[in-house]
């Protein structure tokens, strides 16, 4: 660009301005400093040997004019360098974007997840969250249970039996410490059977429990469960329960009812309602099923429903007096209620999961949608 | 139980929709499974739509597996009264020499009523083919019809006889004998056991009692006199027989459940009726009812106070007794006092139903009352708490923490089912009988775990060969032996140990960072652990460990034996490694005196390190160990920071080169005795390992 000195300093601040606001780059305004201050053959020093040969009037007029704007060129250049500056990379600088270095994170399965969040609710309402053994004896999964040989109910659940019975625990020292305690008839079924099934419920378990401890009782117990069901989209032949169980003076099925509802808003979500349908358990009398509001659909029917705007999710009742005869707690002194839910079915609804199977694949592509 | 709208009209007047009557009655504890339109043509009257209302009625209910049953909870639910069934009243007339009854076996036949009539066979009349159908029964003949009719009205099981084929006219309920024999109605030709009930003429078996009857005795085109039967089986005899036997019926399916002992008569009185209302014959008056011990009606007291006591919301005398009314029961004021099933207040004497056979006790009957006031009436209140909580089990504390450790370094967490196929647990036993189960949904599901390796075999396998190439999972689960369950933690790893990344560092996992893993999870239990070489089936030699705390064996890992993997589909070629721990065992294993905090060191620490050339087949635990036998009580570490084979190393040696650590809790250690110390350690080195300082 040739300097064209021609024009005055008004209108080469102008031009100035206008060159300046296109800098970009450090070299940009090396040019532009050169072009304008240098000191040789830059616009000022051009104009100013021009100037030196002008008429004392011209040097009147335009000298202060061309010295301010020298200044003016000068500190302009020098807070933009101060600017460019300040956003330049320093050499030792990263690229931010680039992926950061992980040791990842495994990632937690389902139903662990909800055997967590279920017994975090249950120990909230100050229950003790209990884990028992999976293969059992007869008498603690079904006799004591209200079902003995002969009940149809026992066709309720098919049960998966061990070829060779297994000695019973802690034979003979680990005899319940009631023992001494309960009626003869009592004491005697106490005595330890050889273990010959694997649970069908965690009933069994408190079973056990309430065989060692005086009422009160306020439990639930964790863990898996064994039928004999055939693989299909929701069935599987293990599958994991929460039961619960409370014992006490005035227990009512009015208190399970407000228990449940309780859980069911802290597992679905603020407002979930319950309903109880009766029932029938050889154990629990009355007996209710439990559904809660569709989640879906939030009670106005759907596929997921079946219209019903319900969906059943769990089995209850309230402790019937021959299990408390089995375990020597007096049914006329104590009543209690108790619930059973599949961990599977909660998390099946929770999450529409539609493949109860996908639970025990364990493909990570699955897993991984879970959180931590 | 399928029952039919028109039907059940016949006996309540519900104008309500089949949709609506479902609704309430699943609240009630009739849930209804589904609906279904049929063209129906009840009663001669012109056809119309009908519509089948499918109940499922509970293991305790098989009063309700009848028309009549399902009308009753219907108007109870609704308020409206039971229309009392038409049909004569049955009065036996006794044997007259063409049919006679002998029960030998009456712990198992409570009750035997049959009677004789005079028959024209042929199809039924449409309506009632029709009905027959609705409910998912074939329509056969009239006779035999008539009798399924009886059964689906009034719940009670019947059976129809051809009188001619009866030996000697004399029907003799009796045990089965030893070896006896019987073709069903189903053509199969079954063995009976002398535990089994048999309705028998003088020369056979004519039936098995209260499961099915027999072919030789069934009534055919050319029968001219029947014989009809209604009885009283006992309920676990019938489900015994009919379980050993395989064979499920729907009079087995009631008589197992417990029948009404009164209903008989009603049955046979209500199939005579029917046998002339349809033209089909006509009883010829020759009947007997053999009933040698008619029981008493059940009579309970309910207590007043129990009603709230138990469903924790109050219940109007007057609904107490409109609903129990309603059932059937018989209700009276009861003055308080004590008496049975530990009632002593006021309340009601209560006379139970003949056909509630499963109502027992007061609780029963306040079922009855809560179900049908209607649960959604209850309120929501909760258990009063009567002393603190008790603890929780310990397990689930430490499962959370080696849990969360196993996390946070990149295991996913698996559930596998707990039993597993033989093959697949075999190298799992260590010596022990597998625990096998004795009626496995499948081959796949035979043996319980000895081990959870295995399934965690399989979830590997299943990644792998569903596309992903890097695996880290574990679980947390049971273990079974003939000794009994333990709880164990199992995680297996192929693929990267290093997440891949655009700086590299890229690298797959080998057999130290599976015990760095073991090492870590000990520490979350604060136990530290001893390893030894192993030698296991399913581990490579050579690659494989056993892990040791407090002395004690606690678990192993190390590299999966490719053959073992194949077994179970791995790609093969691939490097999984996989290790186990007993949790039990770790919980025994860690410090259970109460942790104290130990106070910061105050002087500073040395660090000096120390190359050596040693023969490479010492341990390093060896090198290791007599470094520490030689050092002063104020080495507080030793490590390993280098190893070193090849150039410049004499072949059969390696350099090591060790770190170590040296600090006082009580003083600035000096120069020259971290010098004297080292010096010491060299000298030792020297001398026991023949070990060149470089």
């Amino acid at each position: 660009m040739t300097i064209d000195t021609s024009i005055g300093p008004d209108r080469a601040r102008e031009l100035f301005r206008a060159e300046l606001g296109d800098v970009r780059t450090a070299a940009d305004l090396q040019a532009l400093r050169t072009r304008w201050v240098g000191r040789k053959g830059s616009w000022v020093s051009s104009f100013m040997e021009a100037l030196a040969t002008a008429t004392p009037e011209q040097k009147k007029a335009f000298g202060r004019g061309a010295n301010e704007l020298k200044k003016e060129v000068e500190a302009a250049i020098a807070e933009r360098e101060t600017a460019l500056a300040a956003t330049r990379r320093p050499a030792h600088a990263v690229d931010i974007t680039l992926p950061g270095r992980t040791s990842a994170l495994g990632h937690r399965h389902p139903l662990s997840l909800i055997r967590d969040e279920v017994g975090g609710i249950f120990t909230r309402l100050g229950y003790q969250v209990l884990e028992g053994p999976e293969i059992e004896d007869d008498y603690h999964n079904f006799e004591a249970l209200n079902m003995p040989e002969e009940h149809p109910a026992r066709d309720m659940q098919d049960t998966l039996y061990l070829q060779t019975p297994l000695m019973p625990r802690g034979t003979p020292e680990g005899l319940p410490p009631l023992a001494s305690q309960v009626p003869g008839a009592v004491a005697a079924r106490l005595a330890p059977q050889p273990l010959t099934l694997l649970r069908t419920h965690t009933s069994a378990m408190q079973i056990r429990h309430m065989e060692k401890n005086a009422p009160p009782v306020r439990l639930v117990a964790i863990g898996p469960v064994y039928r004999k069901d055939n693989l299909d989209l929701t069935h599987t032949p293990m599958f994991h329960q929460v039961e619960g169980l409370v014992v006490g003076k005035g227990v009512t099925l009015a208190d399970l009812k407000g228990t449940l509802a309780a859980m069911a808003e802290a597992l679905f979500g603020p407002g979930t309602g319950v309903r109880f349908r009766p029932s029938f358990f050889p154990y629990t009398e009355p007996s209710a099923e439990v559904d809660i509001q569709c989640i879906k659909c939030k009670g106005a029917g759907c596929a997921m429903c079946k219209r019903t705007g319900w969906i059943e999710i769990l089995g209850s009742g309230m402790v019937h007096p021959a299990v408390f005869e089995a375990v020597g707690y007096d049914p006329n002194e104590v009543t209690g209620f108790a619930f059973g839910m599949g961990v599977e079915r909660v998390a099946l609804l929770k999450w529409g999961v539609e493949d109860i199977r996908l639970f025990y694949e364990n493909d990570l592509r699955f897993l991984e949608q879970f959180g931590l | 139980m399928k029952v039919l709208l028109s039907w059940i009209r016949e006996f309540v007047d519900v104008p309500e929709s089949a949709e609506e009557i479902g609704k309430l009655l699943s609240v009630r504890g009739l849930a209804l499974e589904g609906l279904e339109i049929v063209s129906g043509n009840p009663r001669g009257l012109p056809p119309q739509d009908d519509v089948v209302m499918d109940f499922d009625v509970t293991a305790n209910r098989p009063d309700c597996l009848s028309m009549i049953g399902i009308a009753r909870e219907i108007a109870t639910a609704y308020g409206r009264p039971m229309k009392v069934p038409g049909g004569r009243d049955f009065s036996p007339a006794g044997h007259d020499g063409a049919m006679a009854i002998v029960i030998e076996a009456p712990e198992l036949c409570g009750r035997y009523v049959a009677a004789v009539a005079d028959v024209t066979v042929g199809p039924s009349p449409q309506w009632l083919q029709d009905r027959l159908t609705a409910c998912g029964i074939r329509s056969i003949s009239n006779v035999v019809d008539i009798t399924n009719y009886v059964l689906l009205e009034l719940g009670q099981p019947m059976h129809a006889f051809d009188l001619a084929k009866i030996d000697g006219g004399t029907i003799v309920v009796r045990r089965a004998k030893t070896g006896e024999s019987i073709t069903t109605l189903d053509g199969k030709t079954r063995t009976l056991k002398p535990e089994m009930l048999v309705i028998a003429d003088a020369s056979r078996a004519l039936a098995i009692g209260g499961v099915m009857g027999g072919a030789d005795s069934e009534v055919s085109a050319t029968t001219k006199r029947i014989v009809f039967e209604a009885a009283y089986f006992k309920p676990s005899s019938v489900r015994a027989t009919s379980k050993a036997l395989g064979l499920k019926t729907d009079a087995s399916t009631r008589f197992e459940r417990g029948m009404d002992a009164t209903a008989p008569a009603r049955a046979i009185a209500r199939a005579c009726q029917l046998l002339e209302q349809i033209a089909a014959g006509q009883a010829s008056g020759t009947s007997q009812d053999v009933y040698p011990a008619p029981p008493l009606a059940a009579s309970l007291v309910l207590e007043r106070t129990r009603v709230p006591g138990l469903l924790g919301m109050n219940v109007p005398d007057a609904d107490v007794e409109r609903i129990l009314t309603s059932l059937g029961f018989d209700v009276a004021p009861h003055k308080g006092g004590p008496c049975g099933d530990g009632a002593t207040g006021d309340g009601w004497n209560v006379t139970v139903p003949s056909w509630r056979v499963d109502i027992k006790r007061q609780v029963d009957l306040i079922e009855e009352i809560g179900r049908h006031y209607g649960f959604e009436h209850l309120p929501s209140t909760f258990p009063g708490v009567q002393q603190a909580p008790a603890a929780s089990d310990p397990r689930i504390v430490r499962d959370r923490r080696i849990r969360s450790g196993l996390l946070g370094m990149g295991f996913s967490e698996a559930i596998t089912f707990a039993f597993v196929e033989a093959v697949a647990a075999a190298p799992f036993h260590h010596g022990e009988a597998p625990v096998t189960l004795a009626n496995p949904l499948s081959e796949k599901f035979a043996v319980m775990r000895p081990s959870l390796i295995p399934g965690l075999i399989d979830a590997v396998s299943h990644n792998r060969r569903h596309g992903r190439r890097d695996v880290q999972l574990f679980e947390i689960g049971t273990r079974f032996s003939p000794r009994g369950e333990t709880r164990g933690v199992a995680f297996a790893w192929t693929g990267l140990a290093t997440a891949d990344h655009w700086s590299g560092g890229r690298r797959d996992v080998d057999f130290f960072d599976m015990k760095g893993a073991v090492e870590q999870l000990a520490a979350v239990g604060l136990v530290s652990l001893t390893f030894a070489e192993a030698e296991l089936p399913y581990l490579v030699k050579g690659r494989a460990a056993t892990v040791s705390a407090d002395g004690t064996a606690i678990g192993v890992f190390g590299l999966l034996d490719p053959a073992t993997g194949d077994r179970r589909d791995l790609p093969s070629g691939d490097a999984v490694y996989v290790a186990e721990i007993n949790l039990d065992a770790l919980t025994a294993a860690a410090p259970t005196d109460t942790l104290r905090a130990t106070p910061l060191p105050r002087y500073p620490w040395v660090v000096r390190d120390i190359s050596m050339l040693v023969d490479d087949t010492l341990s390093a635990d060896t090198v290791r160990g007599t470094i520490r036998l030689a050092a002063p009580g104020t080495l507080i570490d030793v490590r390993e920071f280098d190893r070193y084979q090849g150039q410049g190393i004499p072949d059969g040696q390696v350099s090591l080169s060790f770190r170590l650590t040296f600090q006082s809790p009580e003083r600035t250690l000096t120069d020259e005795e971290v010098q004297a110390g080292m010096q010491h350690i060299i000298v030792a080195l020297t001398r026991d390992l023949q070990a060149i300082q470089r």
